[in-house]
């Protein structure tokens, strides 16, 4: 019982924080909302007894992630509220009615069985434990975590490729200098 | 083949190692340089003959698994599968990203420096493609889905300077990030009924199926169904097309070629997969879906193709009717599958070469591409105006064109499995849809040419990727047989 609370308590918490993200016109509101999502989730992680995965959680995205985020921000300027006018009439309507219709559909359907048989592998005993998530993550999902290589580089490449580029147009390879 | 543990990544390892070359080479080299072009060239090509040395070594077996976890006697949680499937997705693959670079070399060169970053996207993005194909695990198969995807929103946003590639560039973005997740949560629910995201082996997806009895489908149903809506929006079929007319309009002329086929070849792949291998036994579920799904597609993507008057919007509304084609094959399920691999293997050609044409004609830095700029390409260039006509006659499936053949395997597929209903709409909107390619050959035949404007003379490497589509195009409509009895065995294991 004492688990369904903390679950319902920071899953709501969760969901108030990404509402909260997506609403807010300061950025800087939008960051401690972004903040909480990731916290609750850490303790998510905990209640699965997953003790290691929620440490780094809380020590990289709510730690230094954020962190990024927060220098980013203040960096650009808190003080430029965003033009959230919209020029759709109906759109944010429609939007709030689909997205009721869509979590009454994973309501209606989770209301009913999870796993609808019995597992037929066992689930390899998880105890949060570096050791186990290692030799998972270098056991089991060798080629996935390598994966995530070629997604890195493409952050590197594509970064590199689009901000190159100033407003008078392709900036030269040897410019430190921001053009002004 | 225990010994030839690393074939099966291969041409992944070949294409990374081939986007390090460039890059180094563009630092080293000198930026206004091309020989990473050469490189990246050269890289596709391994690739694509490692993908054939896979379907020789695999010889007419099922497949084998790889990377599991260690030491374990049973194959549990394999997370790459090597089969006939995959082997030839990567020839497929691998030829039209050989394509796709010589089709965008246009644009390259007038990217000047910002080339290789290119051509290097290029190569982690076609990686990407493949890796859709031989995932065995729907993590996976998300990770390789993502590399290609957020690649190409990359590649849609390379010419800054115009606003509507912006446009384009976060447009896809956006929705592709929505599928993206709506694809992710599909993938937890159809794992929070199942227990596994594997496909294959011990525990997974289909060993799931064949020990147990599912009776309360709620959540899985849910779960595929996601899956579903994400792969759809990726292969752009109706209701989840809206980003694809104005990617593919915004989007730089000779980039969009590689950006349009490659994801409806790889997504199709996918599709074929994880329905008709992972969730076979669930076939009377989501076949109902998928036929929906692509009875939707045909009569929008061919009623809005016929009201457009640019023709990059005419080929993504065309487009969406095509996806809807295809996946007439895949209410059949697993014997709908060679019929699937047929139409998209050879759609995706024409599609290439239909693209390539309007980025020599409209510029390989341009977007949009109105009807006004074909008028009378006909004195303007035969040339093109002709491989065109053939193009867009193969698109529209008449007959000794590649797409009729392709037409009438996946139509069959579908009638076999029962879908008549389906059969008759698609071949109604067939007949509907050659109007509005007649009417781009009318523009670029009949009407005359706009005022100042001279002839145009297509480059080399254009000229090769049009001259391969229009072969494919008319080779497989005249002798179809051997591709056919190839795909005949391409199954999934």
């Amino acid at each position: 019982m004492a688990e369904f609370v903390v679950f319902a308590v920071f899953a709501l918490a969760a969901l108030a924080g990404a509402f909260v993200m997506l609403v807010a016109r300061n950025p800087v509101y939008s960051a401690i909302g972004l903040l909480t999502t990731m916290f609750s989730i850490a303790v998510f992680y905990v209640l699965l007894d997953a003790h290691f995965i929620a440490a780094i959680q809380v020590i990289i995205y709510t730690g230094a992630v954020m962190t990024l985020f927060m220098f980013v921000i203040m960096m650009i300027g808190v003080d430029r509220d965003e033009d959230t006018s919209e020029r759709l009439p109906y759109q944010r309507p429609i939007g709030i009615i689909l997205a009721i219709g869509f979590a009454g559909v994973i309501v209606v359907a989770g209301s009913g069985a999870w796993v609808t048989g019995s597992a037929s592998f066992a689930v390899p005993d998880l105890n949060g434990t570096i050791e186990t998530i290692a030799d998972e993550l270098f056991g089991t999902w060798t080629v996935p975590f390598l994966g995530t290589v070629f997604l890195l580089t493409i952050a590197a490449v594509g970064t590199i490729a689009l901000a190159r580029y100033g407003p008078t147009g392709p900036r030269p390879v040897d410019d430190g200098e921001e053009p002004t | 083949m225990q010994n030839a543990a690393l074939l099966p990544i291969a041409p992944e390892l070949v294409l990374l190692i081939g986007m390090l070359g460039v890059v180094t080479s563009a630092v080293l080299l000198g930026r206004d340089r091309r020989e990473w072009g050469l490189i990246a060239g050269v890289a596709l090509a391994v690739a694509a003959i490692l993908a054939v040395m896979q379907w020789l070594l695999l010889g007419g077996e099922p497949g084998t698994l790889h990377y599991s976890a260690r030491g374990l006697s049973i194959m549990r949680a394999p997370m790459v599968v090597m089969d006939a499937y995959s082997a030839f997705a990567g020839v497929a693959i691998f030829s039209l990203g050989l394509l796709g670079l010589l089709a965008a070399w246009d644009l390259v060169e007038t990217l000047g420096d910002r080339g290789a970053e290119f051509v290097a996207l290029l190569l982690l993005a076609v990686a990407g493609l493949h890796g859709m194909a031989m995932s065995s695990n729907l993590v996976l198969l998300f990770l390789s889905l993502e590399t290609a995807s957020i690649s190409f929103y990359v590649m849609a946003g390379f010419t800054r300077d115009r606003i509507d590639a912006d446009e384009a560039a976060l447009k896809y973005f956006l929705l592709g990030s929505l599928a993206s997740a709506v694809f992710v949560y599909g993938i937890a629910l159809s794992f929070a009924a199942i227990g596994s995201t594997t496909i294959y082996g011990a525990g997974g997806i289909r060993d799931f199926f064949s020990n147990t009895i599912v009776t309360e489908r709620g959540v899985l149903l849910v779960g595929i169904v996601m899956i579903i809506v994400g792969l759809g929006f990726k292969v752009s079929a109706a209701p989840f097309h809206q980003w694809a007319p104005d990617v593919y309009q915004g989007a730089p002329g000779g980039a969009v070629g590689l950006m349009a086929a490659g994801v409806k070849l790889a997504g199709f792949i996918a599709i074929g997969r994880v329905l008709a291998a992972g969730f076979a036994a669930q076939i009377d579920q989501w076949a109902s879906i998928i036929a929906i799904v692509a009875g939707i597609s045909v009569i929008l993507g061919t009623s809005l193709a016929a009201v457009q008057t640019d023709v990059k919007r005419l080929l993504a509304y065309s487009g969406v009717a095509h996806a809807g084609y295809i996946l007439t094959a895949v209410t059949a399920g697993i014997f709908g599958i060679s019929a699937m691999l047929f139409y998209v293997t050879t759609y995706a050609a024409m599609l290439l070469g239909a693209f390539v044409i309007a980025g020599v004609v409209t510029g390989p830095r341009e977007g949009p591409s109105s009807f006004v700029q074909w008028a009378g390409l006909r004195t303007r260039s035969p040339e093109l105006a002709m491989a065109m006509a053939v193009l867009l006659l193969g698109l529209g499936g008449i007959p000794f064109t590649a797409g009729f053949v392709g037409k009438i395997q996946v139509f069959t597929a579908a009638a076999s499995a029962g879908y008549l209903w389906l059969v008759v709409l698609a071949l109604v909107t067939t007949v509907i849809g050659l109007y509005f390619y007649l009417k781009v050959i009318k523009v670029m035949f009949i009407d005359p040419v706009a005022d100042g404007v001279g002839p145009i003379e297509a480059s080399t490497t254009a000229r090769t990727v049009f001259a391969v589509a229009v072969g494919v195009t008319i080779l497989f409509g005249l002798a179809p047989w051997p591709l056919l009895d190839i795909v005949r065995d391409a199954l999934p294991l």
